[in-house]
């Protein structure tokens, strides 16, 4: 806390007011709590109802103090620290008022602490020892909720999928929804009755399975709200912790495992509140994501493919056969015949690890970390690579004026960014616009959400850049060159074939141009289109024309947990020019020859001149955009390598299958979004024979005697080396003519189909959480209410979605957001693989719905 | 001479004398105990092997808080809670070593539940190591119930939630 | 009659009263009609305000007259619409307090049942003063007859002109919303009110900021009770010092009283600030005496959530300083009269009973001693009183007096803490012998 007023100290100039707290002088910024200001200075006032990222309310009235001059007892958390205030937090008058306030709290309060699992980390139990008293003057029957036992304080009944709710033990403090409204903007919890049966409960027929529900669990301050994955399992004084980095989602998170001393076994994730990434708050996906850690399906020794079925082997057989096999391709054929994938939520040695093998050992430049993205460029230095590697920072979202969300579902992508964007709304106030090709959930809090018809986003840019010019928007000058360099289109053509309105254009310029502080961020829809690079020139010639990046913020957001550090250590064929020349300084050569990326290496599998494919925990069966072009592919390889924590896709078509470390197991540094680098911590041993990724990588060069270049101190230095180089490509200074292909029309395939994940999933791997399966159930497709209606489908029945490589059958969800002729099908089913129904060539896949009749 | 007689007077009239005491206790009750035949009556406090109690409906009143384990300064207690069918807190497992326990009683005074108590049995040898883990089934067996007056509090907070509770 | 509630007012249909002003037509069948409203001189001051003065004229109006809030605490009005920040980039918003709940007061509902067009008068002044374009008006659920009222009150001052746009041709825009709220007694509280008008549970909220700076929508607010914008358009008729010179120096102009419980003639009364309570009471035109004739035992002065009075404090002026120095408040003016046949432990039974069920549920003290209270209460009242539960009952009222966030924890507690200290023996005496000392008489009429 003391760091962030330091800052906004920093940015703009702020009165300072000075108060004394129990003797101790105390300067705070104007605006701050008396709370606040005793906290900065460590003194404690005991809270119930106080949580740093919401308002106060001042409804448990605990944080009482006596001020001079004011003849009640003030409550701390909502009273505004003022100059010469003299505050006494600890006076009898003060000690009698908590007293008080902890006996009004426990008269209805069941006490059954030795079966409620917040029981050792509680924060009634604490205060109460610390403020209350040791008896009760209370001789009534309590308030029961429950009415048919009241004989009985067992009040649990499940509120949700993960959430066991027990209105005995609540002590109605709004947290939970408070955060829930406030900070998730999520109605599905709400405070029922009132007086002293006030209780807490779901909407009426509704379950909280909002991707954000488990913080609800952790900001309880008592047991009333605990959940499934905890509940029961074991005391919160026999656990130890230890400090890691979430794994899923790429703005990493800091987590605390919790683990039991003896077992090798995690219990549960916790938030490490960080006010630069997290602010405290987990999305479910890692909070109940550890559970693949403990899997009963976890690979555990190594796989070798005899006679058509994979039979377990040892380490040093798997290991000798693959350096066998890769030495011999590379002598026959010549190292250009390997290609290597690597999973981007991999840590830094591992991938660096990864490239430096095949690029010192192996002499090839066949790696990339892409496996979902279709029709990669062959060189990297394109203006989208150039865009994501521009610098970008979460907690800058909260004092930004404008954020504008370009083709990204961010609460199915970027949880954490997600919430920032909902606080500098409601915080802040600032005005958030929309550009998506179907309507998301980030959506009902912006001013304008732009809906536009799919596959056209390049041309609602221009035509923001082209209201802007005519608007004179921008100075004559830059108008000029922009019409100079562009030449002029009209403005009500680009809108009329982008389906959006020429207003709404209008009041995205004026927003742009009158913005002081901007956040311009890019999602997935740009990066897994196969037009990312007119794209991405639209976005560098707004950049220019409003002047984005000297007001803010403009950037692509990396995808997984170290897609950025994979990019930062050189994971892709041909590596920025910066990064080649730090690897020939580090390794004193790179190799020369031809260099593939994803797509090539597929499709050379395919035409058989690729032999043999390493890959390292990434899954191109399930992720990449054509599964019949993977399939093909993978299935022609001579010697397919697959190392995963489970048995998948991938791994059942591979040679040899050497099971994988999960990020639990080992230490390891992951680079976030915003290029920081931080350091998970093994919380527990390695499960069965798992190894992590360089330590494989370690032992194949050990195999090609070339031990030494896999020495960890080196390797660890030359990682620093690589991540230390700052810079960061520059945009284009001129303006670009954006050029896009679009498709051909298809007869009888008019509804476009996008792969996205569901909001409670991430990737292939986080199905083997029971929690997380629990929320999302089986695979569905999400289409709107009116398609629903037109096909005369109901939630929950069969429909057939076809195009023109395949057909799935699956059960359809009507999503009360979409508008739009639009399905969305999320990709993280092994049941039902959707991206069968994909071709890599196509822009914008097109399907046709039928009602599948029983 | 007269030393001879001195001795002889101290054989026949001393040794008597002396012998006028062990008879005296040959007609006294012995103070010993025909063990393991006859067995002495133990004191109420006393703490011997543990038993596990239940409610009057039979359910167990044990509910795995883990306070007994925590108390415990031999760790001699482990336990594994679970739900049952009615969604309540029940213990699992819940064994104790009785080759670890030094029977100091502190679980009996932890536990909030007034589940646990150290009883009158003092004999469990056994040959066998394993036979002195002790499981939860073995330790719910009938046993005279016993009142715990460090336990008042409790039974307060039960009285107002409407718990009839017999032990009190 | 076509009057919905046969309510007695000091008001005769015959004879219009000079001293009343508020009530002076409220006797007139026609009177909620716009026509015979206007034809007893309605709507002459929204004329005038639009007619050429300024917003600070009109507060400087109302400021100098010297009006304070009726709804209970008293604050003066023409202040409070000072409070408003000028030039701010948010929309004001003007909201009527017409939430009447208190136990004992019923003078709003006769207003707005018989007089609509006055309260409308007034709010559109007041929305005026603030620079406010919709302003709303929040009623009590229950008031069916006055919902009716209002709407249709509403509905015909727009369509003949007296809100709507551009009103008399002045170039002022103003719109009227009539909500009905959910029967709730917190939202009689200004912050649950607008909590209740944003669509959000009804509790209170904390302050600082106070409505007039973030209130509706996070934007200015004022909530003024119906009484007090009633009085407006006379203020605006007929100037600040007239009104001055009514009432006390520091309590001025006239108030409502509902007078309730043992009297002979319950009903409203009109009249200046300052009366004396006894005359209201006894007087033939007002109360009438006791009932039966019997001895006064107490009075709230004014509504539920006051102190008592007993019969030798009764000889005090109604006005906010005088009760103040008796030990109780003016509050909303329901002066509630108990004879000697009442129990007191029932009368405190029956109060917190209402005060356990309305608390919101938000703040501790409040949410949890309310219920204590009632169990302690209804144990006293049903004769199992335990020794020590008078101290316990005193403890807790302390605990909850002055630390809530809104008036209802003392609201609570006051009636309590002064029942006690005037009828302790009685309260021995319910827990000494588990009945009650006084022979209760419950034939209310």
């Amino acid at each position: 806390m003391a760091q962030e007023t330091n800052e906004k100290a920093a940015a703009t100039p702020v009165t300072m007011v000075t108060l004394t707290i129990d003797g101790q002088s105390v300067t705070v910024p104007k605006g701050k709590t008396v709370l606040e200001a005793a906290r900065s200075v460590g003194i404690d006032i005991p809270t119930f109802c106080h949580h740093p990222k919401l308002k106060s309310v001042g409804s448990c009235r605990i944080c009482y103090v006596e001020i001079e001059k004011m003849p009640k007892l003030q409550v701390s958390c909502a009273t505004e620290a003022m100059d010469g205030m003299v505050v006494s937090t600890n006076s009898d008058q003060v000690k009698q008022g908590r007293r008080a306030v902890i006996e009004f709290i426990l008269l209805n309060h069941p006490l059954d602490c030795p079966t409620c699992d917040k029981g050792g980390e509680c924060d009634l139990q604490n205060l109460t020892f610390a403020h209350g008293t040791d008896d009760s003057r209370n001789d009534f029957q309590k308030t029961r909720f429950r009415e048919d036992d009241m004989s009985t304080t067992f009040d649990d009944k499940s509120i949700g999928p993960e959430i066991v709710l027990n209105r005995n033990r609540c002590i109605l403090c709004y947290k939970c929804v408070r955060s829930n409204k406030d900070a998730f903007g999520e109605y599905d919890l709400g405070v029922y009755e009132r007086g002293n049966i006030a209780q807490i409960d779901s909407a009426p027929g509704e379950q909280v399975d909002n991707p954000f529900s488990g913080n609800l669990v952790e900001i309880c301050p008592v047991g009333a709200l605990t959940n499934r994955d905890w509940r029961y399992k074991i005391r919160v004084w026999l656990t130890e912790t230890t400090p890691s980095v979430d794994n899923f989602q790429s703005s990493g998170s800091n987590i605390t495992f919790s683990k039991e001393r003896q077992k090798n076994k995690i219990y549960r994730v916790t938030s490490r509140p960080n006010d630069d990434i997290d602010d405290g708050w987990l999305p479910d996906i890692t909070r109940y994501g550890y559970q693949i850690v403990n899997s009963p399906d976890r690979l555990k020794k190594p796989l070798i493919k005899k006679g058509g079925t994979q039979v377990e082997v040892s380490w040093d057989e798997a290991l000798d056969t693959i350096a066998k096999r890769l030495a011999n391709i590379k002598d026959s054929k010549g190292s250009v015949c390997i290609g290597g994938l690597a999973a981007p939520s991999l840590d830094n040695r591992s991938l660096y690890g990864f490239s430096k093998f095949f690029r010192k050992v192996l002499h090839s430049n066949n790696v990339d970390y892409r496996s979902d993205c279709r029709m990669l460029p062959s060189s990297s230095d394109t203006i989208c690579s150039r865009l994501a590697m521009q610098p970008f920072s979460i907690s800058d979202l909260d004092d930004s004026d404008v954020i504008v969300v370009f083709g990204s579902d961010l609460i199915r992508e970027h949880h954490n960014e997600y919430l920032r964007m909902r606080k500098a709304f409601n915080f802040n106030g600032a005005r958030l616009f929309s550009i998506t090709p179907y309507a998301v959930k980030a959506a009902d809090i912006a001013e304008l959400e732009v809906v536009h018809r799919p596959g056209k986003e390049e041309f609602v840019l221009q035509a923001v850049c082209q209201a802007a010019v005519e608007d004179r928007l921008v100075d004559d000058q830059t108008a000029g060159r922009f019409r100079e360099q562009v030449g002029n289109v009209d403005l009500t053509e680009l809108c009329r074939s982008a389906g959006i309105s020429t207003d709404s254009v209008k009041q995205i310029a004026r927003a742009l141009a009158s913005g002081k502080k901007i956040s311009f961020v890019v999602g997935e829809i740009v990066t897994r289109s196969r037009e990312r690079e007119p794209i991405a020139a639209a976005i560098c010639n707004l950049n220019k024309l409003f002047g984005l990046h000297d007001k803010g913020q403009v950037a692509i957001l990396a995808r997984y947990a170290n897609s950025k550090g994979a990019q930062k250590l050189g994971v892709v064929p041909v590596p920025h020019k910066m990064l080649v020349d730090k690897m020939n300084v580090l390794w004193s050569e790179t190799p020369s020859c031809e260099a593939h990326n994803t797509d090539a290496m597929l499709a050379l599998l395919k035409k058989e001149e690729i032999d043999s494919l390493f890959v390292l925990g990434a899954n191109p069966m399930m992720v990449y955009p054509d599964l019949q072009f993977a399939r093909e592919g993978l299935e022609r390889a001579d010697f397919l390598v697959a190392c995963d924590l489970f048995e998948t896709e991938t791994t059942q078509l591979a040679d040899v299958v050497l099971p994988l470390c999960s990020w639990a197991e080992y230490d390891g540094d992951y680079v976030n979004l915003e290029g920081r680098n931080q350091t998970a911590r093994a919380a527990i041993k390695p499960i069965g024979e798992s190894r992590t990724g360089f330590d494989i990588m370690a032992a194949l060069a050990a195999r090609f005697e070339a031990s030494d270049l896999f020495e960890v101190d080196a390797i660890e230095s030359e990682i620093s080396q690589m991540l230390a180089i700052a810079d960061t490509p520059a945009l284009p200074q001129e303006y670009t003519q954006v050029r896009a292909s679009e498709d051909k029309e298809k007869d009888g395939f008019d509804i476009p189909l996008y792969l996205c994940d569901d909001p409670h999933h991430s990737g292939h791997l986080t199905e083997k959480s029971p929690s997380l399966a629990e929320f999302s159930g089986e695979a569905y497709a999400e289409i709107s209410f009116d398609l629903a209606n037109r096909l005369k489908l109901r939630n929950g029945e069969s429909v057939r979605v076809e195009s023109p490589v395949g057909k799935i059958i699956i059960p359809v969800k009507i999503s009360e957001i979409l508008n739009t002729d639009v399905v969305l099908l999320p990709r993280n089913f092994s049941s039902t693989p959707t991206t069968a129904l994909m071709m890599r060539k196509r822009r914008v896949d097109m399907v046709k719905l039928s009602k599948v009749d029983d | 001479m007269n030393e001879v007689l001195k001795a002889v007077g101290n054989v026949f009239l001393k040794m008597p004398l002396g012998f006028v005491v062990t008879l005296r206790h040959f007609f006294k009750k012995p103070v010993t105990l025909d063990y393991p035949y006859k067995k002495k009556p133990m004191t109420p406090r006393y703490r011997g092997k543990h038993y596990l109690e239940r409610y009057d409906d039979s359910t167990e009143r044990c509910v795995c808080c883990g306070l007994c384990a925590a108390a415990c300064p031999a760790d001699a207690i482990y336990m594994e809670p679970e739900e049952n069918e009615k969604g309540e807190r029940r213990a699992k497992i819940y064994e104790i070593n009785l080759l670890r326990c030094i029977f100091c009683g502190f679980c009996e005074e932890a536990c909030p539940e007034e589940a646990i108590f150290l009883g009158q049995d003092y004999e469990f040898s056994d040959v066998n190591r394993n036979a002195f883990i002790y499981t939860k089934e073995e330790m719910l067996v009938k046993h005279p119930r016993k009142d715990n007056p460090f336990k008042r509090l409790y039974r307060r907070v039960r009285k107002v939630h409407g718990v009839t509770d017999k032990i009190s | 009659m076509s009057f919905y509630s046969p309510v007695i007012t000091n008001a005769s249909e015959a004879t219009s009263n000079e001293k009343l002003h508020l009530f002076k037509y409220v006797e007139d069948p026609q009177q909620h009609k716009s026509e015979i409203f206007e034809s007893h001189g309605g709507y002459t001051a929204w004329r005038k305000v639009l007619g050429g003065m300024s917003t600070q004229q009109v507060i400087d109006e109302v400021k100098n007259s010297g009006l304070r809030g009726r709804g209970g605490a008293g604050f003066p009005t023409g202040m409070k619409w000072g409070f408003v920040p000028k030039n701010s980039p948010k929309p004001t918003y003007l909201c009527c307090n017409a939430d009447e709940s208190e136990p004992g007061t019923c003078k709003d509902r006769v207003l707005m049942e018989r007089d609509p067009h006055g309260v409308i008068e007034g709010m559109a002044i007041a929305a005026y003063a603030i620079g406010c374009h919709i302003m709303f008006i929040y009623i009590r659920g229950e008031f069916n007859h006055c919902i009716e009222r209002m709407e249709e009150a509403a509905r015909e001052a727009r369509e003949r002109g007296h809100l709507g746009e551009n009103i008399y041709g002045s170039g002022y825009d103003l719109e009227m919303i009539v909500h009905s709220g959910g029967g709730a007694y917190i939202c009689g509280e200004e912050t649950a009110l607008l909590n209740s008008l944003e669509g959000e549970r009804g509790m209170s909220r904390i302050r600082p900021p106070i409505p007039a700076i973030e209130g509706l929508y996070a934007s200015p607010t004022i909530v003024n009770n119906v009484e007090s914008l009633a009085a407006v358009p006379h203020i605006i008729n007929r100037g600040a010092d007239w009104y001055k010179a009514l009432g006390t120096e520091k309590s001025t102009g006239t108030k409502l009283f509902s007078l309730s419980g043992h009297v002979k003639r319950p009903g409203n009364f009109e009249v200046e600030l300052g009366f004396s309570l006894e005359k209201l009471i006894y007087d033939p035109e007002y109360g009438g005496g006791i009932l039966d004739d019997k001895k006064l035992k107490g009075v709230i002065p004014g509504g539920a959530s006051t102190p008592f009075l007993t019969p030798e404090m009764i000889n005090v002026g109604l006005d906010y300083e005088s009760l103040t120095t008796v030990g109780s408040m003016l509050g909303s003016g329901a002066v509630m009269v108990f004879h000697e046949g009442t129990c007191i432990v029932w009368i405190i039974k029956k109060l917190i009973h209402f005060f356990r069920h309305e608390s919101c549920g938000k703040c501790t003290p409040c949410r949890e001693g309310t219920g204590w209270l009632e169990n302690m209460i209804n144990r006293i009242e049903a004769g199992q009183g335990q020794p020590g539960d008078i101290e316990k009952i005193e403890e807790v009222c302390g605990n909850i007096l002055g630390r809530t966030i809104c008036p209802l924890g003392d609201a609570a507690v006051m009636p309590i803490q002064s029942a006690i200290k005037n009828w302790r023996e009685e309260w021995q005496y319910h827990i000494d012998h588990g009945k009650c000392q006084v022979e209760t008489d419950f034939s209310f009429r």
